[in-house]
Order: structure tokens, then sequence, then C-alpha cells
């Protein structure tokens, strides 16, 4: 076990050393020179040499990547080039909006699917199984942000009951902070769900296959037993799992949500550094992400060995 | 590119693939007519599209702007008067780009990734193994930004990063057949012959897991397709005046409330290849005898 544990947080500190340096090197390579954008039009050949000088500019890549990697162990992650405020104040006062969202679309989404992705397992052969399961293969084609258009069309254009955009932050009113946020979570539930069902459907029917299902049966156990006590516990274990690896998915979509409602959170906050070409502030967002995803990979990794004991001696 | 990875974690391969008697065309035809039907209009719009398209794709004129469907423009105008129809015409042609951007990178890094790692074993499979799951499932929108900032914004550029994201899904499968074929007969016997592995893999195993490399293309064509509207619309893929899925949703979010229509139609279009092509990759998957676990 403890073995297992070494393992992975091994893996998972490596991945972040990856991460941290494809951070850097987006950044550091990318064109246009830091000092030369510093000094203006104040610029001469030798005051940009000068400040490169100053900044470490004009050492090495792998030495400035260390002083960088540094700096940000320390939590300094420079200035953003248009604000001039410090990247992690800025990162700081956009996470809780993403966390928020991302946290309420992914319990939507569970709450949806995994009742209904069992459902599915247990009623394979009922005639509403075909359109339910057509449904679900096109809910997977459609673009989630094109959902959150069509929301906005109906609930904004022609109903006038939710807000199209205009985020309300939770410790200023929590009532307005939530009906803000009933259209971004809907469109971000609806992204991640369908292929969530499918996952339980699939995960749930293998379990209902195993011979304890049937030794269950046997014993005389009714269909809501099997299902909660045998089936349920079991087909989560697997849901967790995938739920850590859809993970990326959630990130990416709550990037492109928030930018549909106007959500200052932290997707929205990379996408117009991108467009604008803040530096610091891209490697930032790219940072933090992709350390969220790299830690919660880890943590549902290690519940899961926790849960089922299974998985170590794989 | 995790849907599409999920939908080849759901495939239990089974290997070497035996082919029905019957015709590919022939059983889609029959398994799934809608999903021929939907990718065939959707080829022939990527192909012919500038050819049959009614009106220019660029062309603007604010007296027509934002009508709603009508007779001489089917499925009315943006914003800038541009006719919705010849422009989902263009945006087919960029979707066709994306999807064989994203294939050839996914496919070629990914299949031979696997290929190599199932093949060979040891020390090599661990270490591609390890690479393919740290990048399988990482947010696509962050790889795209990187390569965005790193670069500019294009459909190129925007692609490259969603074929990154779709290496681990190939190179999984290709892995997987490579491991269950890697002590099969007739693989034996071409060792026995004195066939290096290398060879052996290209010429052997290579030509068994085409089916099963063309199911998960169709898939993560799909995504593909999805992505290249997603990173668009954010502005970091196809650039305006061209169309694309993307950038028309783009525009059609600043005029909601007073042409609904621009996004509906421009979606449902977008939507119907994309379902498409999922059909297809679930027809195909039927067809090579692949079942779900």
């Amino acid at each position: 076990m403890a073995g297992y544990i070494f393992g992975r947080v091994i893996g998972g500190f490596i991945t972040l050393l990856c991460v941290s340096a494809l951070a850097f090197f987006a950044t550091a390579l990318a064109p246009g020179n830091p000092a030369a954008v510093l000094l203006g039009n104040m610029a001469t050949p030798e005051r940009v040499e000068a400040v490169n000088r100053l900044m470490g500019l004009d050492q090495p890549l792998p030495v400035r990547y260390g002083i960088w990697l540094r700096e940000v162990l320390a939590g300094n992650l420079g200035n953003s080039n248009l604000s001039f405020r410090p990247v992690l104040g800025l990162i700081g006062a956009a996470l809780p909006a993403t966390l928020e969202l991302a946290a309420l679309s992914l319990l939507v989404a569970v709450v949806v699917s995994i009742p209904l992705g069992l459902l599915m397992a247990h009623k394979q052969a009922s005639w509403w199984m075909r359109p339910l399961s057509g449904f679900v293969t096109l809910g997977i084609s459609v673009p989630g942000f094109w959902v959150g258009l069509l929301l906005i069309v109906i609930f904004s254009v022609w109903l006038h009951i939710l807000p199209s955009g205009g985020f309300v932050p939770a410790n200023r009113n929590l009532g307005q902070n939530l009906r803000s946020l009933v259209l971004p979570t809907l469109t971000l539930a609806i992204y991640l769900t369908p292929s969530l069902v499918r996952f339980v459907r699939v995960a749930a029917a293998s379990v209902l296959r195993e011979d304890y299902v049937d030794t269950a049966r046997a014993k005389g156990a009714g269909i809501g037993r099997i299902m909660f006590r045998h089936v349920a516990p079991n087909t989560l274990i697997s849901t967790i799992t995938y739920i850590g690896l859809q993970l990326g998915l959630l990130i990416s979509g709550a990037i492109i949500v928030e930018v549909i409602f106007a959500i200052p959170g932290i997707g929205r906050l990379g996408m117009s550094a991108v467009l604008n070409r803040d530096y610091p502030v891209i490697q930032g967002v790219v940072l933090v992400a992709a350390t969220g995803y790299v830690v919660v990979n880890l943590l549902v990794d290690l519940a899961y060995s926790l849960i089922d004991p299974r998985v170590r001696v794989r | 590119m995790t849907e599409a990875a999920h939908s080849a974690g759901e495939i239990a391969v089974a290997a070497p693939v035996r082919r029905r008697r019957q015709g590919m065309l022939a059983y889609l035809a029959r398994r799934s007519p809608l999903a021929l039907l939907l990718v065939t209009l959707f080829l022939f719009a990527a192909v012919f599209g500038p050819l049959i398209s009614p009106h220019s794709m660029t062309e603007t004129d604010l007296s027509l702007a934002n009508l709603p469907p009508n007779g001489s423009y089917w499925l009315g105008t943006d914003a800038l008067g541009r006719d919705v129809l010849s422009r989902i015409l263009g945006s087919a042609g960029v979707a066709a780009q994306a999807m064989l951007i994203v294939v050839l990178i996914g496919g070629i890094l990914g299949a031979s990734l696997g290929l190599v790692a199932g093949g060979l074993g040891g020390i090599t499979d661990l270490i591609v193994s390890r690479v393919t799951e740290i990048l399988q499932g990482f947010p696509t929108v962050l790889i795209a930004i990187v390569i965005v900032a790193l670069l500019t914004p294009s459909l190129t550029n925007a692609m490259v990063a969603v074929g990154l994201a779709a290496v681990p899904d190939f190179a999984r499968i290709a892995r997987s057949v490579a491991i269950q074929l890697r002590d099969r007969e007739f693989i034996q016997a071409a060792r026995g012959l004195g066939a290096g592995e290398l060879r052996i893999l290209v010429t052997e195993t290579l030509p068994n897991m085409i089916g099963p490399l063309i199911i998960i293309a169709s898939f993560d064509g799909a995504q593909a397709i999805m992505w290249e509207a997603a990173l668009s619309f954010l502005g970091l893929g196809v650039q305006p005046p061209a169309p694309s899925f993307g950038s028309m949703l783009r525009d059609a979010q600043n005029y909601l409330n007073i042409n609904p229509w621009l996004a509906v139609t421009v979606g449902v279009a977008v939507s119907a290849i994309i379902l498409g092509l999922n059909l297809l990759g679930d027809a195909l998957s039927d067809y090579y005898e692949m079942t779900e676990r």
C-alpha cells in the first residue's frame, strides 16, 4: 500500500514538473522580448541588453526555468503585462467563481447520470431504451457551448426569467449568485451528462453479469436490493475514476462556459490573456489549472485504492 | 479527448479482425443509414461546398443583415448580411480539414507509439504507457492555449492541439491490439522465418489493426469537429472573415436577441455532422465485431 501511494505521488510529481516546464516554455519561447516591451518607446539596443541582464533573460533557458520554478514555489507568479497586478492575486480573485461553477455542474451531472445510467442498465430490454440511448448519442454529439446559446435564447431572450450573464459573487448575495449561475451550470452539466450516463450504463451492465449478482438473485434479493446493495457500489468505484478522467473535459468546458456567460473566472482570465498576449497571466493560468488537474487525478487514484483493495494488486 | 477515449475504452478488442462476408458499405447502409446519409452529406458539402454555394461566403451587404430564412436566403443572413447557407457549406470544408489534421496527427503518432509499445513491451511499453496516461484527458483547451500563445490563432494551430490530445486514444487501441497479437501463430511464424521485430510490427501487426484505428478515427473525427467549433468560438481557431462553425456561433452570440436563427441553423448543422460521425463509429464497431464490454 505504501509502495503504491509512493509510486503514484512520484508519478504525480513528475507530471507536475512536465506541466510547469510546459507553462514556462510556452511563454519563454513566445515571440517578443519582455525587456523591449517593458521599455516601450525608450528601448535602445543597449538598454534592452541591460534590462535583459537585469531580468536574467541573458541566461540559458534551463537556468531561467530553474529560477522561475524557485520563484513559483515561493508563490511569485510575476505581474500581468497589462494591469501590472500580481498574477497570483488575479488568479486568486478568479478561482472562486470557477470552482463554484465546476462543483455545481459536476454535482448536477452526477446526480442525474448515476440513477439514469443504473436505470438504463437495468431496463435494457424496454421499448423506450432505443429512443433514450439515441438521445444520449445525440447529447454526446451536440457541442456543449451551443446548448448554452440555446438556453440563453429560451430563458433570457424569450422567457426573460434568467440572466444571460452578469455574475454575482457568492459573498455579495447568495441568491443572486445562484440565479446568475443557473444557465451556466445547466450548460456545463448538460455537456458532462451524456457521456457519464453512457459510462454508468456500461459499467452497471457489466456488474449485473457478475456471479455475485446471480447469487444475490438466487438468495431471493429483490431488484431494489440488488441494484443498491450490489450494483451501485461496484459501479460507483469505476465511475469515480471516470469522473477523474473527465476532469479535463470539466476544465475545458468551464473555460468555454465562462466566456459565454461572462463569468469572471480563471478560464475567462486565461482567454483574455491569450488574446492580449499577456504571457505571465497565461503562464499562471495554465500552471494552476494543470496543477489542479494533476492533483485531483492523483487524489482520485488514491481514493480509489482505499475504496477498492483490488486496484493495488493489479 | 476524453469522450472519444471513453468510447475506445468501452471497446473490447477482438483481434485479429475477422471481416464479415458482407461489404462494409452494404453493412453500414443496413445498420445505420442515418450515419451514412449524414457523413455523405458532410463530405459532399466539404468537397463541393464552394461550387454549389448559392451566394458568396464573405461578401457583406448591411442592407440584408440579420434576415430570417426566406426564399433567396434559405437559412437567412448574419449580422453583416452574409448568406448563412453558403457560410455553413464553407464551414463544412473547414471542419473536414480539422478532422483530417487531428486524425493524421493523432493516428500516425498514436498508432506508432501504441504499436511499438505493445509490440516490443518491456521498458518501451512502460515509458509510452506513462506518457499517454499523462496526456490522456489533459484539458484540450489548455493545450490549445499554450500552442496559440506560442504561435498565432489559426485552424492548424488549434487542431494540432486537438491532434495531440487524440494521441492517447490511438495509442491505447494500437497497443492493446499489438499485445494480443504478439504471440499469435502467424507472428511467431514470421519471427521463425527470421523477420525482425520492427518488420513484424509493420507488415504483420499493423494491417490487423486497421479496423480498430478506423473506428477511433471516426469518433475522434467527430471530436475534432466539436473542438474546431469550440476553439474557433473562443477565438483560438479560424479567424474572421473566414467561415467556420465556431466563428459563426461566436457571431451568433452577439445577436441572439435580434437573430436567434443564426445560432439555431449553425448549431443544428454542426451537431448533425458530429452525430453522423459518432453513429458511424458505433456502426463500424459492430462491423468489426467489437462488442461493448
